[in-house]
């Protein structure tokens, strides 16, 4: 019996906000036969900046606007989740008034992250078109945004304790607003990421990751969702204000019916996800209770508070691309923390990945590795870029095969 | 911004970007500059794939010690006349990090840059308003030759 | 399926089967939003000897979803913290049990739990490159985020490690110049 002939080559794939420049690097090693793919080696290409460690040497409050510029998109989840983990660590109260809010910023980005995401795919399919279109609907996610913190992306709205900035009356307005004409967009949107039967071929069936493989790999956020295990952190556990409402986790069978665990799944729980986050925030906005913003206003006092308290405490919370879970240990003796230990969503969606290119062909790997929503610089990485490899294929030719076997399905 | 200028550019600004080692949000911000709302290509003003065929180089972030060389390389592959626009805070300073074990320095250390757009992150406006800057620039460059 | 235990009934499942090797048990309960739900938390520190027998066991009670391993560094001892949260998928019954275990510096090795529990391998890798620690029957050893020409013993999140210092660059100050 003859031996395949395999050849082994390196993919140099940008993963990320991708646009046709930009690049941020992540090395996958295929083993190829003909077209389809054998094997799959991830080598992950970083953007180590050395967070950690720097927030062992700053204190409570330095660190939130630290975390909050380890992932632009994720600029919210990573300081809820430290703030968490120190309240939870020396038993900080949180006033209810501060908990809705927190809600509503949380699900705010939550949409706009989807939206971004759903770009990214459409762009990868080919679509340019759809980009545009989503990013539009996300501008106005972000003028909301402005208007209530101040900024589009860094928001600076948390602290230990509570929140900065209350939502007056005068700005509810402009929140039902936003959320009307985000529900009157989101119909068109489902109809053309749903009922596209170009999207529907490059999706469906491509890039399964079966129900035991999310299980076992522990696998994060709307990707295993996809799969149809349930694990979401705001339905789980109970967290900021989210016990107060009904919820439920969105599995694509709420829409289809079945599961399957291919990327046309996971276009549907994140488009199921965004309904969702739009009848949170009317909702938590409806229901907002009266009362402080913050548990200490002076931040003098709560620091002191924080140096003689000794205590460990991790804060876990839902980011737009699954769990993400800070450790804080204080040892009653200064008020940096001992150890901080920050854990993003994507780290646990990586292996993943192998079980979902295996048999795929080339031109799908951008689709299916851009269905996860990675996000690099949320795992904190250094860029390892290997010269001695055969060949190598850029972004550039991998997007143009992906865009060329659209072109191909349409005809 | 055409006023005065000299009319020797014939063609519209390339752009390339280049991610040494940034947290995204700028990276999103170029990005958003593209996006109908601000949309930056009805200047000609457009994202190409390769340094080779690029006019300006956007660099984010600051420089992690493994691209220290990457960035380098890139700015020697794009064809005269370059001009080098540094986009955030941390890439002109260093923002909040500040001391790391694995940072190289503010990118002027690295290479020379001609237009500085702070912010964290910038708006789209003001990477919009850096690009035009690094026009007028390289114009006057082109006009004295 | 058998029903969810109660938090101090798991805490009794683990101290029936371990007995002494079980350091310590602490469980606490905090609550959050108008309707007071509370989230629980379990705190379990134990002896070495016990740890993958500990994660079988906890395996055979209900398949957990392990979120990372934290670790640090205590001194003469390196303390590894195993974050695992169990009865996820039932609306709000989930419960966060991390499990702690010493090792000591002069000999910093400890069991993989990759066999169990296969997305485990990337939280090992790291603690290897940033901590130091050997994990023994890892499947794959590489380094994952420090670069490969980072100085071997050189371990980010030590405390006593005084080589890193020569490496530290403060930013601000070049921008001065």
């Amino acid at each position: 019996m003859a031996e395949k002939q395999t050849t082994k080559t390196t993919y140099q794939i940008p993963i990320g906000p991708i646009h046709p420049a930009l690049k941020e690097p992540v090395m996958f090693e295929f083993e190829i036969d003909g077209e389809r793919i054998i094997d799959v080696d991830v080598q992950l290409g970083h953007v180590h900046r050395a967070i950690e460690w720097t927030g062992m040497r700053r204190n409570p409050i330095q660190i939130i606007y630290l975390a909050e510029r380890i992932c632009g998109i994720c600029s919210f989840v990573h300081p809820f989740a430290f703030v968490r983990a120190v309240e939870n660590a020396c038993d900080i109260e949180v006033p209810e008034r501060a908990n809705y809010l927190r809600v509503v910023h949380g699900e705010l980005e939550r949409i706009a992250s989807h939206m971004l995401w759903a770009g990214v795919a459409a762009h990868e399919i080919g679509f340019d078109s759809v980009l545009y279109l989503t990013w539009e609907m996300r501008e106005k996610v972000l003028d909301l945004t402005e208007i209530l913190t101040g900024n589009r992306v860094t928001k600076a709205i948390l602290t230990i304790g509570g929140i900065r900035r209350d939502i007056t009356e005068d700005l509810k307005p402009k929140i039902a607003e936003t959320m009307k004409y985000l529900k009157d967009n989101y119909k068109h949107l489902a109809h053309v990421y749903l009922d596209d039967k170009t999207f529907k071929l490059r999706s469906q069936n491509c890039g399964i990751l079966t129900y035991e493989d999310a299980l076992k790999l522990c696998a994060v956020g709307p990707t295993t969702r996809a799969s149809g295990v349930k694990k979401d952190v705001r339905v789980d556990q109970p967290y900021a204000a989210y016990s107060d409402f009904d919820m439920d986790y969105m599995t694509p069978d709420k829409l289809t019916g079945e599961v399957n665990g291919d990327v046309y799944d996971r276009i549907i729980t994140r488009l199921l996800e965004v309904k969702q986050s739009i009848e949170l925030i009317e909702q938590a906005v409806d229901q907002l209770p009266a009362g402080d913003l913050v548990s200490e206003p002076k931040i003098p006092k709560l620091l002191n508070y924080i140096k003689k308290t000794a205590g460990e405490g991790i804060g876990r919370d839902e980011a737009p691309r699954g769990e993400v879970i800070h450790y804080v240990k204080f040892d009653g003796e200064h008020e940096e923390p001992y150890t901080w230990k920050v854990r993003a969503s994507t780290y646990n969606n990586i292996l993943p990945w192998i079980p979902m290119l295996k048999g795929e062909q080339i031109a799908d790997i951008p689709i299916v590795a851009a269905s996860t929503d990675p996000c690099m610089s949320c795992t904190n990485r250094v860029t390892v870029i290997d010269q001695n490899k055969r060949y190598m294929l850029d972004k550039e030719q991998l997007h143009k095969l992906s865009v060329q076997k659209t072109r191909r399905l349409m005809k | 911004m055409a006023k005065g200028l000299p009319k020797s550019f014939k063609k519209a600004l390339w752009v390339y970007n280049c991610n040494s080692g940034s947290c995204n949000g700028c990276d999103i911000e170029i990005i958003a500059a593209l996006c109908p709302r601000y949309d930056v290509e009805r200047f000609g003003i457009k994202l190409v794939g390769s340094p080779r065929h690029a006019d300006v180089l956007l660099i984010t972030g600051p420089v992690t010690r493994q691209q220290a060389d990457r960035v380098k390389r890139v700015y020697e592959q794009m064809p005269d006349p370059k001009a080098v626009i540094a986009i955030g805070n941390c890439g002109n300073t260093g923002d909040v990090f500040y001391e790391s074990y694995n940072l190289v320095g503010p990118i002027n250390e690295i290479l020379p840059v001609d237009v500085h757009v702070i912010g964290c992150p910038p708006r789209p406006e003001a990477i919009i308003n850096g690009v035009a800057k690094a026009w007028t620039k390289l114009e006057t460059l082109e006009a004295k030759k | 399926m058998s029903k969810n235990k109660t938090p101090e009934e798991i805490v009794k499942y683990f101290k029936e089967e371990f007995k002494t090797k079980i350091k310590s048990a602490e469980i606490k309960k905090r609550t959050t939003g108008s309707k007071k739900k509370e989230f629980v938390n379990i705190w379990i520190r134990i002896d070495k000897s016990i740890f993958k027998p500990f994660v079988k066991h906890l395996c055979d009670l209900t398949f957990p979803h392990l979120a990372v391993v934290s670790g640090t560094d205590l001194g003469k001892t390196i303390e590894l913290n195993y974050h695992f949260s169990i009865y996820f998928g039932q609306n709000l019954k989930e419960i966060s049990l991390n499990m702690g275990v010493e090792i000591p510096k002069s000999k910093p090795e400890i069991e993989t739990v990759c066999d169990l529990i296969p997305g485990a391998l990337i939280t090992e890798r790291e603690k290897q490159e940033m901590l130091g620690v050997k994990v023994i029957g890892i499947p794959d050893s590489r380094r994952l985020f420090l670069p490969d020409d980072f100085p071997d013993d050189v371990y980010p999140w030590r405390k006593d490690e005084k080589g890193l210092e020569k490496y530290i660059k403060n930013l601000h100050q070049g921008a001065k110049k």
